[in-house]
This record gives structure tokens, sequence and C-alpha cells, in this order.
């Protein structure tokens, strides 16, 4: 931008200024073709990647089936019209967490079914009919016959937007936590409440009647709910073992992340800072040893964690090792490339002073080099730790395990969110906590010791 | 103009002290005092880069210390400031520099684009033909000498067709032959452009030199308001707060004019301003 | 410090800390054999049985791509489009997320002038929490909404980026010179008109070397996600992967692919990075 147009030489205003002007323009035509050219190409990915038709196909419903999923739980009534027609009544239909005797808003008598979905909801299944009422829509019958499943709205009356009707099934969802269906084989009510349930132990258990307090009671109680544990152990015990909620091996996916990440960041400044000597030109005279150094360096992070996740899984299966040596592998290149460059601009001065004094090449090292590079080493690592926190859970997904994996598993089986979401809310504080301890290292590294 | 009561207080620190003075027609307004005395804080607040803790600033009847948002950086358009340390944007080239001396008044969307149209192009380069350094138009602001940069502020205060001019030290960190160059252009902007020019000063013969009026500043309060004829050394004593007379020809940023017997304590408070 | 004082100072720290730094050394060395003690008993595959089969999988593949001779290069003609894919992926979430970085970080900057001063805070923690989602989880949770396409990843990624890039340049912002700034404010330019030439200036070669940095680290984040579903590279790669032995030119291909193009992008952001911090950009 350096003046290119102008009359050498003259004073003169007009002369001198002569060709500013077309210099000032064509900045600011420059700033606009700029502009212009990102949002050109912003244009054409999202051409290129359908973005109108996606969001002409997405499904919104589900992110809010999703949303309301992941914060509350049903309760299952079933009744079915083959084998045994007895109705039953558990938590997310499992059959596990089966109510011995159903609660209040549901009745069982003979043959005649009654629940209370609240708010003036109620539905009764009698027989292979089932009654739906309503506070603002008279009552709906649905009845299983030879033809399949007959609805019948109240007299003169169209069939509301939440009801779907089909000879195959009636499906009937007024409001987002109460939900009817009905097929030739069985009729399924649901009711939904809010917070995770069964969270803390399992349904069966005995712990299950227990308040928060209470059990702290228990724990420290000499009086055994069992007559072979201690109550502590049972409690522990019990919450780890939880079937739906499978704590301890929530836990062990963490772990297997935080180790992966931990691991490879060690071994990548571990091993990088050795190299790094060779890479850097004022320690290693050798241009060849250098250059062929550096081209490793670049060769470990071309390569690429993702490359080297899927070698890793080949040879040494799933699990934590797997992708500690993918993110030692990319890192090391990463870490070497950082450390050389920091080498080659440590100052000279300290060095020769050191050298000064006759220190041998281990006693150069330690008082002449390491002081110097120790803080970049350090923060860098500790940056690298908290990115690495990150990968490990994608390379997780890729196959190597941990939180990730489990997390792609939840999400595809797309049934218990509030599990998914549990493990969200899981990695993410393992990321921010992370997050905040190294940043509160690395603080305090800058700011001296 | 007129200055009523203006007090500053920075937490137990009374920068400012209940300074009170007027302006009628157009003049060359000089301000001295030792360091600390409360200068750059006073023309700050007529700039509204500080806000005032008390008092009011009338001009034309109106009290420009409540104005707020476009009016306020409208106010702040019509008295141009200019620093001691140039206050340029060094990356980019000298008549860009200048023309940003318009961006009130520009259009936001305009600017953010450097859209800048032929007339006020042209006005820029006859701002920096005036100070004579049109020459330089398209070098980066940072390439330039110290007492360019500080010229370029100056077209820059003149693209904004200012009512009045505040200069906060414009000389300080200047040569002698650019601190001539600067305060002859703003002496001009008095009396070419018949504007109120108002300049925190340093040197005593400078403000002597170029100015209409001294405005002596000590501890926040004006203690002395009158034509240069009037600046005794008892005054200049009461000013500086120093029990020796004060050397003037060691202040002083005229050529030539450096004696080399320094007193201390009278470059003590030169050094320090 | 002459040589004597130095002398002495060695002396005296040496014993001192040789032992704890020998101590130091061992025990980091004892933790790593140790979490590698852990992480290898975790694995489903043993170490030193992976350690025999570790070029296995690469030379079956280097095989395989050489069996098929020149029908190699067709197949990484063939694979070129999901390449570019990714690198749009890529691309475009990072100038998106670094669009949203730059509005983030003027606003979550403590010395611009930001009023009111809440603003600064609130927008530093949202900041931190789009900084502190993996990549993953947003993409998985937009697959499910969205369906299979780039544009989960290309969001997801851009989320990231946007704190990630925002708090690198609210940090560079920090360290701006507020002269040119006060300079603006006295002709009377408003924040916008303050930000695009007091600051801007400043901060642009800064900004464009980070913004290069995140780049290639986006199109190694969009590969991967492509692993989940999320087109591109890493969708292909799960496919020829997925097919077992037989596909493993496809697979050569596209390692191929992604090596280059990763390695071409990180010569250039560096040498670009290079040119940029040694001051050769104005604005
Ligand atoms: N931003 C500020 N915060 C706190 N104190 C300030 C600030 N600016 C100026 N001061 C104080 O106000 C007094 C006057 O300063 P100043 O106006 O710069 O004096 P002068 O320009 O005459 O040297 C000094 O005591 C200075 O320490
Ligand atoms: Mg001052």
């Amino acid at each position: 931008m350096s003046g290119s147009a102008m009359t050498i030489g003259s004073r003169e205003h007009s002369a001198a200024g002569l060709g500013v002007y077309p210099v000032v323009r064509r900045n600011s035509l420059l700033i606009i073709a700029a502009t212009l050219a990102v949002a050109a190409y912003l244009a054409y990915v999202f051409v290129a990647f359908d973005v109108a038709g996606l969001i002409a196909k997405a499904q919104p419903m589900r992110a809010t089936l999703l949303a309301t999923d992941a914060v509350a739980h049903k309760v299952h009534v079933t009744k079915f019209f083959r084998g045994d027609t007895q109705t039953v009544v558990a938590v997310e239909g499992e059959r596990t967490a089966t109510y011995a005797t159903p609660p209040d808003w549901v009745r069982i008598a003979d043959n005649t079914t009654a629940v209370d979905l609240g708010g003036g909801y109620r539905v009764e299944i009698k027989d292979r009919q089932l009654v739906m009422e309503t506070p603002d829509f008279g009552p709906i019958r649905a009845t299983v016959t030879g033809r399949g499943v007959v609805t019948q709205l109240p007299e003169g009356q169209s069939a509301p937007e939440w009801l779907r009707a089909t000879a195959a099934k009636f499906d009937a969802r007024p409001t987002i936590g109460r939900r009817v269906q009905m097929s030739r084989t069985r009729v399924e009510v649901h009711r939904y409440f809010g917070g995770w349930e069964n969270f803390f132990f399992p349904f069966r258990s005995e712990l299950t009647a227990y308040s928060p307090m209470e059990i702290l009671r228990l724990a420290f109680s000499p009086e055994r709910l069992q007559a072979d544990t201690p109550n502590w152990k049972l409690i522990g015990h019990t919450f780890w073992t939880n079937p739906d909620w499978q704590h301890g091996h929530v836990f062990i996916a963490l772990l297997e992340t935080f180790l992966m990440a931990i691991l490879g960041t060690a071994t990548a400044g571990l091993v990088g800072l050795p190299l790094a000597v060779l890479a850097a030109s004022n320690f290693t005279p050798s241009q060849i040893l250098r250059l062929a150094v550096r081209r490793l360096f670049d060769l470990l992070r071309g390569i690429d964690m993702l490359i080297w996740s899927l070698i890793f899984i080949r040879s040494f299966g799933l699990g934590p090792l797997t992708g500690a040596l993918a993110i030692a592998f990319t890192d090391t290149g990463s870490l070497g490339k950082l450390f050389s460059e920091a080498l080659e601009g440590v100052n000279k001065q300290q060095m020769e002073g050191v050298r000064a004094t006759g220190a041998n090449r281990w006693q150069f090292y330690r008082f002449g080099v390491i002081p110097q590079i120790i803080p970049v080493f350090i923060s860098q690592c500790l940056y690298y730790l908290e990115s690495n926190v990150r990968s490990a859970t994608i390379i997780g997904a890729l196959g190597a395990g941990g939180i990730g994996l489990m997390l792609v598993e939840t999400m595809n089986t797309q049934r218990d969110w509030e599990n998914t979401l549990y493990l969200i809310v899981l990695t993410i504080g393992l990321v921010m906590v992370m997050d905040t301890l190294s940043g509160k290292l690395r603080r305090r590294l800058i700011q001296g010791r | 103009m007129i200055v009523n009561e203006l007090s500053k207080h920075f937490g137990t620190v009374t920068a400012v002290d209940a300074v009170s003075f007027r302006i009628e027609a157009p003049q060359m307004v000089g301000v001295i005092g030792p360091s600390g005395a409360g200068k750059s804080t006073m023309l700050r607040m007529i700039n509204r880069l500080t806000e005032a803790s008390q008092g009011s600033i009338r001009v034309n009847g109106r009290d420009i210390l409540h104005l707020k948002g476009k009016e306020k950086r409208r106010w702040q358009r019509d008295c141009a400031m200019i620093f001691q340390q140039f206050n340029l944007v060094p990356r980019l080239d000298v008549v860009t520099n200048v023309l940003l001396g318009r961006l009130n008044g520009h259009s936001t969307l305009k600017s953010l684009f450097s859209i800048f149209g032929k007339s006020l192009v042209e006005e820029a380069l006859a701002a920096l033909d005036r100070l004579g350094i049109a020459d330089q138009a398209l070098q980066r602001a940072e390439t330039l000498s110290g007492g360019q940069q500080q010229r370029v502020a100056i077209a820059r205060a003149l693209m904004q067709k200012p009512k009045m001019v505040l200069a906060d030290e414009p000389i300080a960190s200047l040569d002698p032959l650019s601190a001539e160059k600067v305060m002859t252009s703003l002496r001009e902007i008095r009396t070419r452009d018949k504007l109120t020019v108002i300049c925190n000063l340093h040197t005593l013969d400078t403000a002597r030199t170029y100015c209409d009026r001294i405005i002596g500043m000590h501890k926040g309060r004006i203690v002395f308001d009158a034509a240069p004829a009037k600046l005794t050394p008892d005054v200049v004593r009461d000013i500086y707060g120093a029990d020796h007379a004060l050397d003037e020809s060691v202040t002083s940023t005229s050529i030539g004019e450096r004696s080399a017997g320094a007193d201390p304590v009278a470059s003590d408070v030169k050094m320090a301003s | 410090m002459t040589a004597d004082t130095i002398q002495l100072e060695i002396i005296a720290m040496e014993k001192r800390r040789k032992l704890y730094s020998t101590i130091g050394i061992l025990l980091m060395i004892a933790v790593l054999a140790s979490g590698y003690g852990l992480a290898s008993s975790m694995n489903s595959g043993s170490f030193l049985n992976g350690l025999e089969k570790f070029f296995d999988y690469p030379g079956e593949i280097v095989r395989e791509a050489w069996e098929a001779g020149s029908g190699f290069f067709a197949l990484v003609l063939q694979f070129l489009p999901a390449l570019i894919e990714t690198l749009n992926i890529a691309g475009a979430a990072t100038l998106v997320g670094g669009a949203a970085a730059v509005v983030l970080a003027f606003l979550g900057s403590s010395n611009l002038g930001v009023k009111p001063p809440v603003i600064i805070s609130v927008v530093r923690r949202i900041m931190d929490s789009m900084r502190a989602f993996p990549e993953l989880i947003i993409a998985l949770f937009l697959i499910f909404i969205l369906g299979s396409s780039p544009v989960p990843a290309m969001i997801a990624v851009a989320f990231h980026t946007a704190g990630a890039l925002g708090k690198l340049f609210s940090e560079v912002n920090e360290n701006a010179d507020a002269a040119p700034i006060e300079g603006l404010e006295s002709c009377g330019a408003n924040w916008l008109q303050r930000m695009r030439y007091g600051v801007l200036p400043q901060v642009l070669p800064n900004f464009l070397s980070y913004f290069m940095l995140r780049f290639e680290i986006n199109v190694r984040a969009s590969a991967i996600l492509g692993f989940v579903g999320a087109g591109g590279i890493g969708t292909e790669l799960r496919r020829t992967i997925g097919w077992g032995r037989g596909a493993g030119d496809e697979t050569a291909a596209l390692f191929f692919l992604l090596i280059l193009s990763i390695f071409a992008i990180d010569q250039l952001s560096s040498f670009m990075r290079q040119r940029l911090v040694s001051g050769k950009a104005g604005s």
C-alpha cells in the first residue's frame, strides 16, 4: 500500500495528489472484493451442502422430543390382548422396573384398566376397546376388530391434529407428556414425569424408598440392611451397578478418555523435546539430521490423528492405549515443531555464560537451556492436554472406546436420551475441569513462580 | 465558551479543581503548569474524552458536558484534539489517517469498507498540502518522523472542520525544528481560520511567542489568566511552585536559544512535564 | 552475572537439584509406565501383540494400492469430491466461526469501551462454554435432528471455532495500543468506526495468523467428524474400512488424499503465518 503513483519532486498539491484518489479507491475496492469473495464462497458451500433442502427435511419435533425425554422419564401402562392379558405398569417400559402394585393414577379391576393422565385426560381400557377423554374434546373410542383398529370420534367432530388413526395403529399425543397408542396386539399409555428416574438406585432396590438424608444416616448406621455387608458398601455397590445408569461403566469410560489424553500428551511432550533438540539449528550442526527430524515431525502431524487412530485400532484393538498412541504420534510432531522453534529462539547470552564456566554438556543443558525452555514446554503441553481431552472423545467415537464411543452408542439406540444427556454433561464437565485446571496452571507459570 | 467550576476527581486525587474561565472571541490560549497540574485532564474534559465530576461548559448556551450519543460525538468533531503522541493509526497510510477526521458524519457502512469519495480525498490532500506533507500522502503513518506525524494529526484536525482546536503538549516529543513548524501551523489555525486554539505547553517562551493569552495552572487550580506580557517571574514561581527563579532559556524550544549551563531544577520541570 | 558466580551457583544448586530432578523424572516415568500399564490392561488387544501387527495394516493397504497400479490414481480422482467436501466443511466453518469470533472478541475485550461492561463478562462466559463443547457432541446431536449431511459438522466445528478463536482474538485485542482508539474517539467516531480503524489495523495480522492455524485444525476435525456420519472424506473412510479386506486400495487412496492435503495446508499456513507475524500486512 505504499505510494506507487506519486509525482516525484513536485510540491504542487494538484500534482502530488494526482495518484492518491485511485489508490484510496483501489483499497476500498479490494476490501469490498474480499468481502464479496467470502460471501460468494459461503453461498457456494450452502448450495453444495443443500442447506435449504436440509432445513426443509429437518425434524424439529425430534429435538423437542429429545429435549423432553432427556429431562423427563415416562411410565408405561401396557395391556396386551393376547397371551397374558394382565396390565403392566413399568418405568420406561423396562422389565426390571415394573411396579408390583400400580401407582394410584392407574386402577386395575377385573378386565378394566383406568389410567388418569392428569389435567382432565383419562383413558379407560376394557376388553379390546379404549375410551380416551380429554378436557376440550369429546370421548374418542378405539376398538380392535377383525379389520384392525377402528377409531370413533365424537358425533360431528373431525380428527384433531394430535391424533393419527389408521387401521394398523391408533396414536394420540394431545400433549408432549401424554401419549396413547393402540395396535392389534396391545394398548400402551405413556405418562411423563420430570426428572431422571432411579438415578441413584435401581427401581427394585430397597434403597430407592429412602430419602437422601436417610441414606446418609444409613451409611453410618451399624444396623445392617444386609447381614453380610456394611451399609456404606451396599449403598456404594448398588449405586455403582445401577443397571439403568451404569455409573460404574460411565466412570471407567471417562477414565479411559482421560487416560488417552494425559498419556498421549505426556508421551508426545517427553519424546518431542529431545527430538526438538535434534531439529533446532543452534543445537544440531548436522543439516541432514535436522532436516530428517523436521520431516519426521511433518509426517507425524500430516498423517493426522484420524489415520493414526485407524491404524492403531487395527493393531491394538479398542481401548485407551490405542487412543493414547494416536494422540502421542500426532502431537509428537506438533509439539516437537513448537519446541524446536522455541529452542531456536533461546537467549544466547545465558547459554554462553554457562558454557564459560566450563560446564559439561549435561550442566550446559541443565542450566543454560532448560530454564529457558521449561515455561514454553509446560504451557504448550497443558494447552495440548486441554484440546486432547476433546480429541480423545472423538477418537473414542471412531472406535477407540471411552466416553466418546459410549456416547455414539447411546445416541444410536435413540431411546434413553436421559442417559445421553448424562454422558454429555459428564463429558463437558471433564473438558471444563481440565480447561480450568490447565488455565490456572498456565497463568501461574506465566506470572512467574 | 464559558467554563464554570469545572472539577475532576480521580478517587481521592483532585486533578482539576473548580476551574472557571471564558473565551469570547477566537484566540490562542496557552495553558502552562507543572506536570500533574491537571492541564491534560482539563482539555480531555472539554473534548469529552474524560467525564467531568462537576461544573459546566457552555458553548452557545448549551452545556456540552450533558451531550450524549450522536450529539456528544458531533461536539467531539467540533473541537478537534491533538495529542502529544499524535494518536494516529500507525499501519494506515497518511491520507486515510486524515480522512478519518471526517468519520463523524460519514455513514458507518461506508466507513467499514473504507469508501471515501473523491471530494473528501481532495479535501484531505488540501489539508496535507497546507501542512507541507502532501508528498507523503500514501506512506504509512508509522514511517514518518515525529514532526511529520504531528502535522498529519493537525491535518486530520483540519479535516474535522472544527470550531475550536485543543492541543495537549503537541510539541513535547518533537525536535526544535519540527516543534516550530507545528506551532506555526497551530498559530495559522488561529489567524487564518479564525478559530480558538487551546494549547497545553511545557515551555514558557513558546507560550509567550505564540499565544494571545496564558492560563497558568497549579494543583488543579487556575492561578494565572492574562496576556503573556503579565507573566512576571513572580507569577512563574507561583505556577511552578519553585522557589528558584526559572531560567527561561532552558525551557525554550526555539533553536539557538539553548544555554549549556542548565539549572537542574528548571530542567527537572521540563523533563517531568 | 560473572562466570564465577555462575560456577558457585551451579555447585550449590547441583547437589540439591540433581536429587530433586532425579526424583521428579523417576516419578514421571513411574506415572507414565503405570498409566500405560493401566491403559494396556483396559485395551482389548495387548501391546506386544499389537506391536507385531503394527505394520500389517499399513503394509496391507500399500500392497493393495500397489497392485491396483494406475487404477490407484483413478481412485484418487474419484475421491476428490469427498476431499473437497471436507475442505468445504472446514472452510465454511472457519469463516462463519471466525466471523462470530470477531464479534465476540470485540464485545468481550475489556479495553474497547464496551457499554455496559456487564456485556464483557457475559460474552466471555459464552466464549468459554462454546469452547468447552466438544465438536463430537454437537455434530451427533445435529445429525440426529438434521440427518446425515455435512451441515451438522460445519455447525459443530463453527461453534467450537467461534469460542476458541474468540478467546485468542480478545487476548490480541487487549494488547492493542489505546492511542489510535483515543485519537478516533476525539474525532467523534462511533464505536464501530473506532473498532474498524483504531483496533482492526493493529490486530488483523495476528487475527489472520490464528485464523490460518484454526483452518488447519478444522480440516482435521472435519475429516474425523465424517466418521460419525458428517460426510466428506471421513464417511468414505468408514465405508471402505467397514468393508474389511479388499478395499485396501480405496483406503490407501483416501489416506493419500488426506495426508497430502493436510501436509499442503500445514506448510501453507506456517508459511503465511511467518509472513504475517513478521509484519508485512496492512489493511
Ligand atoms: N486516568 C487517571 N486515573 C487516575 N489519576 C489520573 C488519571 N489521569 C490523571 N490523573 C491524575 O490527575 C492529575 C492531573 O494529571 P494531568 O491532567 O495529566 O496533569 P498534566 O497534564 O498537567 O501533567 C495527576 O495527579 C494525575 O496523576
Ligand atoms: Mg499532561
